[in-house]
């Protein structure tokens, strides 16, 4: 007995590693998937009182596509915003022209009209809360919440 | 925090419309019609405010005085309300002899000697069980009485009793009827919460409508009060809902795309912008819910109507043009007309209950917003604010004598009321957070 309580007290360590490692070695051994190059969904902006696109705008708008394009499953929800200036109701028909103006090209370029819906928050949500031009251009947007996306390991884009 | 439930609200409500209809039926009515027509007469329009003195309701001490002191002060805040009236303190003989009672004991020496055109006094007193309240209103200079009239309620409608009289009494003075029993509806929250709100025509008696937890806006009361018409998201897109306000069931629209700002049309339709077929358009809705018609066809928003009291014209605001501006309907012929040309950026008109007016709201190169008044013929426009930041959401009072209005021009968004000409421009309600689209009802 003697003998063996040393020889046990000298594997306990070893042991215990080992043991740790066996636990481990689900998450270290198996690497996570490359992530495919994901797309992530992005806003776009307005000039004042105008639900017209931008140059950049649609850009961006191609790469929402985009996402839509790596995410079959995924559908999108369009929020059209304006800035505070202006009077609530005029604006909340407005954010619904830039959301539309937003859906239109996504279809024309090959979305499926299906897939997205819009909706208008008018001033009612602003993003920058401040009361100057910096704010009011952050705020004149179409935003852009895709839900369900993600059909393969790659996490649902914000 | 003000809360209430839906259901007591709305027993209080139908309380409140019992009472006013047993105040004014059931009372002994007993105006001395002859006099009416004739001071009406003999004071011109624009004649400057009524010099009166509000003599002090006698009573027999007790309960009967705590009455008449609460009766007094609600009489005179509604006075002062109204903004007819410069009030004058009664002179210490102005009841010269007699027991108080009968035109010989007032001193008409006296109320001419500190100027007063009117006189109004009356007595409290316990009568079966209810508040009784007697009172009379004498012409001064011609010491003949106008009116005598009692009024009677319980302990808890001394507040509507007083304003029974304050309302009989401006009839008298200016031959028209007023405004004391109104109510104004308005949406109080922060981005992204807000309900639904009503007050009386003074902000007492605030009361929430809507506990819905989401943002209801642009609320307004059928000509009668028996349907508040709203836009909520609480489905999560902004839809027009109609609720009847004895039995708070909800109609809704069941189309897709937005609904903004209703508005009563007759009282038997509202109008809204909807989109479904693509295009923001305004379209009549029945109280059911169901789309009675569509009203205009142009390209661009057409937002916010508004009608004439005959329902056979509708301002509205429309971007054909490219920024907004204000339009006039002819609902039969379908024939529209601009009616601003003065303001790049015009929005918001509330048509006059009177039909000769349209107030809205300018948005100006300063950066101000501001209420300007318009007749419906495009003449006589006249602004009513400036200075003071943003001015917005013009209602008129049922009786076109007031305006209520958004400000925030002491900081956040509040409410304020000033007379139709702009005058008197003040605060209605103390209440936390930001308040706006306030909404003024056509009863009274």
């Amino acid at each position: 007995m003697r003998t063996v309580k040393p020889l046990l007290r000298g594997m306990f360590i070893p042991g215990m590693l080992f043991l740790g490692a066996c636990c481990c070695e689900k998450d270290v051994v198996v690497a996570p998937e490359p992530p495919p190059a994901s797309v992530e969904l992005g806003d776009i902006f307005f000039d004042y009182d105008k639900s017209e696109l931008r140059a950049e705008a649609t850009q961006q708008l191609q790469k929402n596509f985009d996402w839509m394009k790596q995410n079959p499953a995924g559908t999108l929800v369009i929020e059209g915003h304006c800035d505070e200036r202006g009077t609530n109701e005029y604006n909340m028909a407005l954010g619904e022209r830039r959301a539309n103006a937003a859906k239109d090209y996504m279809v024309n370029v090959g979305a499926e009209a299906a897939r997205m819906q819009t909706v208008s928050y008018g001033e009612e949500r602003p993003f920058a809360l401040g009361h100057d031009e910096a704010s009011w251009a952050q705020n004149r947007r179409a935003h852009f919440v895709g839900q369900g996306g993600a059909a393969p390991a790659a996490a649902p884009a914000k | 925090m003000i809360t209430c439930s839906e259901k007591s609200w709305t027993s209080r409500y139908v309380v409140a419309a019992l009472m006013l209809l047993w105040c004014f039926f059931l009372s002994p009515l007993t105006l001395h019609a002859a006099g009416q027509g004739e001071y009406i007469a003999i004071r011109k329009q624009g004649a400057g405010k009524i010099s009166i003195v509000l003599d002090r309701s006698t009573a027999k001490g007790g309960k009967d005085s705590e009455w008449a002191q609460q009766i007094d002060k609600t009489v005179k805040d509604g006075l002062v309300f109204s903004n007819l009236f410069s009030i004058l303190p009664p002179p210490s003989n102005v009841r010269s002899a007699g027991d108080g009672k009968g035109g010989a004991s007032v001193n008409f020496g006296a109320l001419n000697s500190v100027g007063a055109e009117v006189y109004a006094g009356g007595s409290v007193a316990k009568k079966g069980g209810k508040v009784n309240l007697d009172m009379e209103v004498y012409d001064t200079f011609g010491t003949k009485l106008l009116l005598k009239k009692s009024y009677s309620g319980k302990e808890n409608q001394i507040r509507s009793l007083a304003h029974a009289f304050c309302a009989d009494l401006i009839e008298l003075l200016t031959g028209k009827k007023s405004y004391f029993g109104s109510k104004i509806v308005f949406v109080s929250g922060k981005s992204g919460l807000k309900e639904i709100y009503q007050c009386d025509f003074d902000g007492e008696g605030l009361q929430q409508v809507t506990n819905l937890r989401s943002i209801s806006l642009s609320p307004v009361l059928s000509p009668d009060g028996s349907y508040l018409a709203y836009t909520s998201y609480s489905s999560g897109r902004p839809t027009l809902y109609i609720r009847s306000m004895s039995d708070s069931k909800v109609s809704s629209v069941s189309k897709s795309g937005v609904s903004v700002d209703p508005s009563w049309r007759n009282g038997a339709e509202v109008a809204t912008t909807l989109s479904f077929e693509g295009d923001q358009e305004i379209y009549l809705v029945r109280p059911d819910g169901g789309i009675a018609r569509r009203l205009t066809n142009s390209r661009g928003i057409d937002v916010s109507p508004t009608f004439s009291p005959d329902g056979r014209q509708m301002a509205f605001v429309s971007a054909r043009n490219g920024l907004p501006q204000i339009f006039i309907l002819d609902v039969q012929s379908g024939l529209t007309k601009r009616l601003t040309f003065s303001g790049r950026y015009n929005t918001q008109p509330s048509w006059s209950p009177s039909g000769d007016k349209i107030a809205y709201t300018t948005w100006e190169k300063s950066g101000e917003i501001n209420i300007f008044v318009i007749n419906a013929d495009g003449s006589g426009l006249k602004r009513l604010t400036g200075g003071a930041r943003e001015n917005e959401s013009p209602s008129w009072s049922p009786d076109g004598s007031m305006i209520v209005f958004t400000s925030n021009r002491q900081g956040g968004k509040k409410l304020y009321v000033m007379s139709s000409n702009g005058e008197n421009q003040r605060r209605l309600l103390q209440m936390d957070g930001d308040q706006m689209q306030p909404s003024w009802s056509l009863f009274r």
